[in-house]
């Protein structure tokens, strides 16, 4: 196959695969605490293909994809249990492979009082998990995440902990994984830093920061990009047979 | 092409999302329905380029992976466990619970079942019973011809017997309370039952320990507010749309792909 033919099929592999990240952004559109990806590509200069007149030839590869942590639109929901924050902050989730961050905070309380996620993971506090009492009514979740609630018959307030709230500086953020239902992992040696420069809104969750106009405007870019591209190594293809026949038609 | 799959999970996703939705229309007028709403989380990611590993021997790391997404998976369908709205009746056996608890009712099977829905009636024994018949604990009989029912904010049931002119407290219902009252399963005819998520019950009275106080000629209405309910339902259509557009994008360059080759 000619070099063209090669460059062409670099760039179908790499929309491939920006579609998918679209089509995952997509999906979760309505998902609570959503961070949308992007991708990058970056040029690829062949160490051995070279045109005839010997200039090097470049490729597209896909070169990472990237989590755009920008605020999410805040839903005001009602529940006592659902947190949004205000900032650059992540709630910590301790789960079986480590703790994890997370921007979704539809809390629920789990069977003995823990307050955890929606999957049954327990929610951190500064000290330890948060533990509420059967007797314990009208919680009531503060700006910067205490937990109070008023015990029994008891008009006064009794703290049952504080939300963890952390947050990562901009090049440790850069390189958080996301590691599935809503949650990201710190890479190996990064660890978070207490934030408090947040605001925990309680009574609403935040909603997923995909933008469908953006999402759908990338869309129909990659599915043209595509179809040009097809078109392009169809026209290769076909200037290749009529040469081939052309060249070969030995007159009579 | 992984993405017709993962918009494939995003339909599905949002046609939960539409039933959920529709599930609390259809109960707006339900009395003490309590409205639920779809959880979603994002899907198993696949790491084709895993940030931070090595791209040579000098121990330079990658900065940014490729990380992609598999789509959307649902949670849970939890209930939103707030009060609704009381509205007045008249009726005497009408009682709304104004706070947390719920009405405890043996179920003909010997079983309890709890419920916030108050419409409670008469059976032929004098007993105060659901619409179903059973009994609401701690089954209070009401003597026949009496005057007067009155049922407290504590939940103390009086009457006036008859031939009398002062009344006699006959009983007091109890209110149950669950740490958990998300985790309560949902059994239909306004029912729950207990679960392990639950916690175990917690027997008390009406206005103490943190229970609420019962209102009586009053029902609770569905907390469901149709305005944010309607609005779910538009943002849910339009993501529908949104994946079916991206299933019709990756079929066309699919499309594109196999018409290449003649």
């Amino acid at each position: 196959m000619s070099n063209s033919a090669l460059v062409g099929l670099s760039r179908q592999v790499a929309l491939g695969r920006e579609l998918d990240v679209v089509a995952n952004n997509i999906a979760n559109m309505n998902t609570t605490g959503f961070k949308a990806d992007g991708s990058i590509f970056e040029e690829y200069l062949s160490p051995t293909a070279r045109t005839p007149a010997d200039s090097k030839i470049s490729f597209v590869r896909d070169r990472g994809t990237w989590h755009d942590m920008t605020q999410g639109p805040t839903q005001h929901t009602g529940n006592p249990l659902d947190v949004a924050i205000d900032g650059k902050g992540f709630l910590v989730v301790q789960t079986p492979r480590g703790e994890r961050y997370t921007r979704n905070g539809s809390l629920q309380i789990g069977p003995t009082g823990n307050l955890m996620t929606a999957d049954g993971f327990p929610i951190v506090g500064d000290s330890g998990p948060i533990t509420l009492q059967p007797t314990d009514r009208q919680i009531s979740i503060a700006e910067d995440g205490t937990v109070s609630v008023r015990e029994g018959t008891s008009t006064a307030d009794t703290q049952r902990g504080k939300l963890r709230v952390v947050s990562f500086d901009d090049a440790q953020r850069m390189r958080l994984t996301k590691d599935g239902s809503g949650t990201f992992a710190a890479p190996a040696g990064v660890t978070p830093q207490p934030e408090t420069n947040v605001r925990v809104i309680q009574g609403a969750v935040e909603k997923s920061n995909v933008r469908g106009v953006v999402e759908i405007t990338r869309m129909i870019e990659i599915t043209r990009s595509y179809t040009q591209l097809s078109a392009m190594l169809q026209q290769q293809s076909d200037m290749r047979t009529n040469a081939i026949g052309k060249l070969a038609d030995v007159p009579a | 092409m992984r993405a017709l799959y993962t918009a494939a999970t995003g339909m599905m996703a949002q046609e939960l999302n539409v039933q959920v939705i529709s599930n609390n229309i259809a109960n707006m007028r339900t009395t003490g329905y309590k409205r639920q709403r779809a959880e979603f989380q994002d899907l198993l990611y696949e790491h084709v380029k895993r940030i931070g590993t090595q791209t040579s021997d000098q121990g330079n790391i990658l900065p940014v992976g490729v990380d992609l997404g598999s789509g959307v998976k649902t949670v849970g369908t939890p209930r939103l466990m707030s009060q609704g709205t009381l509205s007045p009746t008249g009726s005497p056996l009408d009682l709304a619970i104004r706070g947390d608890g719920f009405f405890k009712i043996q179920l003909p099977d010997g079983t309890y079942s709890y419920t916030r829905d108050g419409s409670f009636q008469m059976d032929a024994q004098g007993r105060i019973v659901t619409v179903q018949g059973s009994v609401v604990q701690p089954g209070i009989t009401i003597p026949q011809n009496s005057t007067g029912l009155t049922i407290n904010s504590q939940g103390q049931v009086s009457v006036v017997p008859q031939g009398q002119t002062t009344p006699t407290v006959l009983g007091q219902l109890t209110l149950t309370r669950f740490i958990n009252n998300a985790g309560l399963l949902s059994v239909g005819d306004n029912m729950f039952t207990e679960t392990p998520a639950s916690g175990t019950p917690q027997d008390g009275l009406p206005n103490t320990d943190g229970a609420g106080d019962i209102q009586q000629g009053n029902l609770e209405s569905a907390n469901v507010e149709a305005v944010s309910e309607i609005s779910d339902l538009i943002a849910a259509q339009r993501a529908y749309e949104m994946n079916g557009k991206v299933i019709t994008a990756a079929d066309q360059m699919l499309q594109s792909t196999a018409n290449m080759m003649r």
